[in-house]
């Protein structure tokens, strides 16, 4: 047994007995280190410029295309800076189609995000706590949607249409169908994220403590899962904001049925409008990474003490 | 305090029987070890008392209050896992207040109870500290003081010290033997450490196959197994073949005067199990011992405080151990008699005594 005089001393000899894991280097490595460090940089360097330049350079002639009033043959490195517009963009902003599309498909992705996280979060969760034998099967049947053409999907719809117009008339009825097409991201995310924590443990430690499915759902699993559950959520709004084949053949007017619709009749306009759509996207996908990262970020420097 | 009953309870998996008519029962206050080899049923028996896992028969009781179908967050039990428990996203202070939470215990009287928590674990500094920056051995102990703050009626310790290293194990397990003594709390404790087992125990209980083979204070379990399998388990044992001859044992070219298993006929062949304290190294061919075992020294183990001596008997071709003083030195290839304590070996006929 401890002696109680002794307690005091206990918590010195467990850090003693428990270094942190915090790494240390030695500073005389440290110029080593340096070297292979800047060398080592050059590669990662070189590859991040080239994506860079094939993300970059097609916005840049989209750009062009769509707010420089050159005839499109006349543009080349001597009219860069020439006769730049804001006209075309002005002019979809102003359609009253522009606003009511881009609310329709807002509202849709918000609403597909909330009935996906309903659906697929508990789901996951459950199979990874109750039936990790089959994950393998869930695995393959959430990337069927990737692997068939949305066009099969459609064909699909438009063998049930007559029996239920009343659900199909509803813009809203997209829905389920954007969370199928989403599936190959939404349970990817999720599952990756389910895995790098030990949840059975602390679904058993929850419960022990008194906690109810509810309230660890709510208190344990959803915080700790922030992260996958955003990264989840914005790969779920993308796609809605970007699904044109379903839209059209059901005949709703979203975003972008609205976008090829426009750029039928006006082509810098369309592309205007495509510039937008990538804009806004990129600045989505870019929240997502911040917010993501913001978390790990946190926990890191919460190691240095 | 409460008292916590095991009756008859069986689980099986699939095809595998994991408890079958397991009976226990620990006494108000009491701390009990389950031991047992990997797949021997400790562990389900524990989740079963948790309520993670449903018996396919039998009953647990609490103070005779049948608990077999009450939901696991129902039934007030507190319990340290064997992988790190504590929630990543709450800090020391929240972790521990989680199960109080959960009840609605709030204001000063929550803070009372985790400050002593917290306290009782010397962990008072570390309490807005996150788990991931906690070393195992405190994460732990988090999860202790979270288990107890919440006054549970049994504390259910599923192997909590196997993911540390061997000196916080033992620092950590006799702290929480004396926590679970201040608190008076009933306590089962699963492990397949004999050492955690014998050392914190009030009983121990020695599985095999899901059923209880022994139960018994640590010295009961150890001087005097019940069964060959308790023998084999608890602490080390050297094996000798050797025949029954009506009014002894025959090993090598000796008659120990080791009485025969029962129902053992003459010329059945038997294995005696003995303990390495209870094997003494004499002068080969020393006249007042003539049953003394002729081998050869092949290696020493020096622990320090003890020594252990192995030796290859001649006739057998058997590696025995056997446990000297430190002091008493031993070279390799000297011949040595061996004496075995016949009042302290155990017997068995083979067909009993499984390999291994």
């Amino acid at each position: 047994m401890i002696p109680t005089s002794a307690d005091d001393q206990l918590v010195v000899l467990e850090e003693e007995l428990e270094p942190s894991s915090t790494p240390t280097v030695s500073g005389a490595l440290e110029p080593v280190g340096r070297q292979r460090r800047r060398t080592s940089r050059i590669g990662p360097t070189i590859v991040l410029v080239a994506c860079a330049l094939f993300f970059v350079l097609p916005m840049v002639a989209t750009a062009r295309f769509a707010l420089q009033n050159v005839p499109m043959v006349n543009l080349g490195w001597s009219t860069v800076f020439d006769r730049w517009t804001l006209r075309p963009i002005l002019d979809v902003l102003g359609e009253d189609q522009f606003r009511t599309t881009v609310v329709l498909s807002l509202k849709l992705a918000c609403l597909t995000v909330l009935f996906t996280q309903l659906l697929l979060l508990p789901t996951t969760l459950w199979v990874h706590l109750r039936l990790p034998k089959v994950r393998p099967l869930i695995e393959f049947l959430t990337v069927l949607p990737y692997v068939i053409p949305p066009i099969a999907l459609v064909a699909g719809i438009l063998v049930i249409k007559p029996s239920v117009p009343w659900f199909l008339n509803s813009d809203y009825s997209l829905i389920p169908f954007y969370a199928v097409l989403a599936l190959p991201f939404t349970y990817r995310a999720l599952d990756a994220g389910i895995g790098a924590l030990d949840v059975k443990t602390l679904v058993d430690a929850s419960r022990s403590l008194g906690a109810g499915w509810g309230t660890t759902l709510a208190r344990v699993m959803i915080p700790n899962l922030r992260s996958a559950i955003v990264a989840s959520s914005f790969l779920t709004a993308t796609v809605v904001l970007g699904e044109y084949t379903i839209a059209s053949v059901l005949l709703k007017e979203t975003f972008p049925t609205f976008m090829a619709q426009y750029g039928e009749g006006h082509g810098q306009g369309g592309m205007a409008l495509a510039l937008l759509a990538l804009l806004a996207t990129t600045a989505l996908l870019a929240l997502l990474t911040i917010l993501t990262r913001r978390r790990g970020v946190a926990a890191q420097s919460a190691t240095v003490f | 305090m409460s008292a916590l009953d095991y009756s008859a309870v069986s689980k099986t998996f699939a095809s595998t029987i994991a408890l079958e008519h397991f009976d226990l029962g620990v006494r108000d206050g009491e701390l009990i070890s389950l031991l047992g080899p990997s797949g021997c049923g400790k562990t389900t028996a524990l989740r079963i008392a948790a309520g993670f896992e449903h018996p396919d028969g039998g009953a647990v009781r609490v103070d005779g209050a049948d608990i077999t179908r009450t939901p696991a967050h129902k039934r007030n039990m507190g319990m340290v896992f064997q992988s790190y428990s504590l929630f990543p996203n709450l800090n020391v202070e929240s972790n521990v207040a989680f199960g109080l939470r959960v009840r609605k215990v709030g204001g000063s009287e929550r803070s009372r109870r985790i400050a002593e928590a917290l306290e009782r674990v010397q962990l008072s500094a570390f309490a807005k500290r996150y788990p991931h920056q906690l070393s195992g051995g405190k994460q732990q102990r988090v999860a202790l003081a979270r288990a107890l703050v919440v006054e549970p009626a049994v504390l259910l310790l599923d192997e909590p010290l196997s993911a540390l290293d061997a000196k916080v194990r033992t620092t950590l397990r006799e702290e929480i033997r004396r926590l679970q003594q201040d608190v008076g709390i009933t306590t089962l404790f699963v492990t397949h450490d004999q050492d955690e087992a014998l050392a914190i125990s009030d009983r121990v209980g020695v599985m095999s196959h899901g059923r209880l083979e022994q139960l018994g204070t640590p010295r009961e379990v150890y001087s005097n197994p019940a069964s060959a399998f308790v023998a084999r388990f608890v602490g080390q044992i050297n094996e000798l073949a050797g025949t029954s001859n009506g009014n002894g044992i025959a090993v090598g070219d000796r008659n120990l005067p080791i009485a025969p298993p029962v129902g053992a006929a003459s010329g059945d062949a038997v294995i005696v199990l003995i303990r390495p304290e209870d094997i003494e190294l004499v002068e080969l061919d020393d006249p007042s011992s003539p049953d003394a075992l002729p081998g050869t020294v092949v290696g020493e183990d020096f622990a320090g405080s003890s020594s252990t001596v192995w030796v290859r008997l001649d006739r057998l071709d058997t590696l025995i151990s056997a446990d000297v003083a430190p002091s008493s030195a031993h070279q390799p290839g000297q011949r040595v008699g061996v004496v075995l304590d016949a009042t302290r070996a155990r017997v068995e006929t083979s067909a009993a005594a499984p390999a291994g």
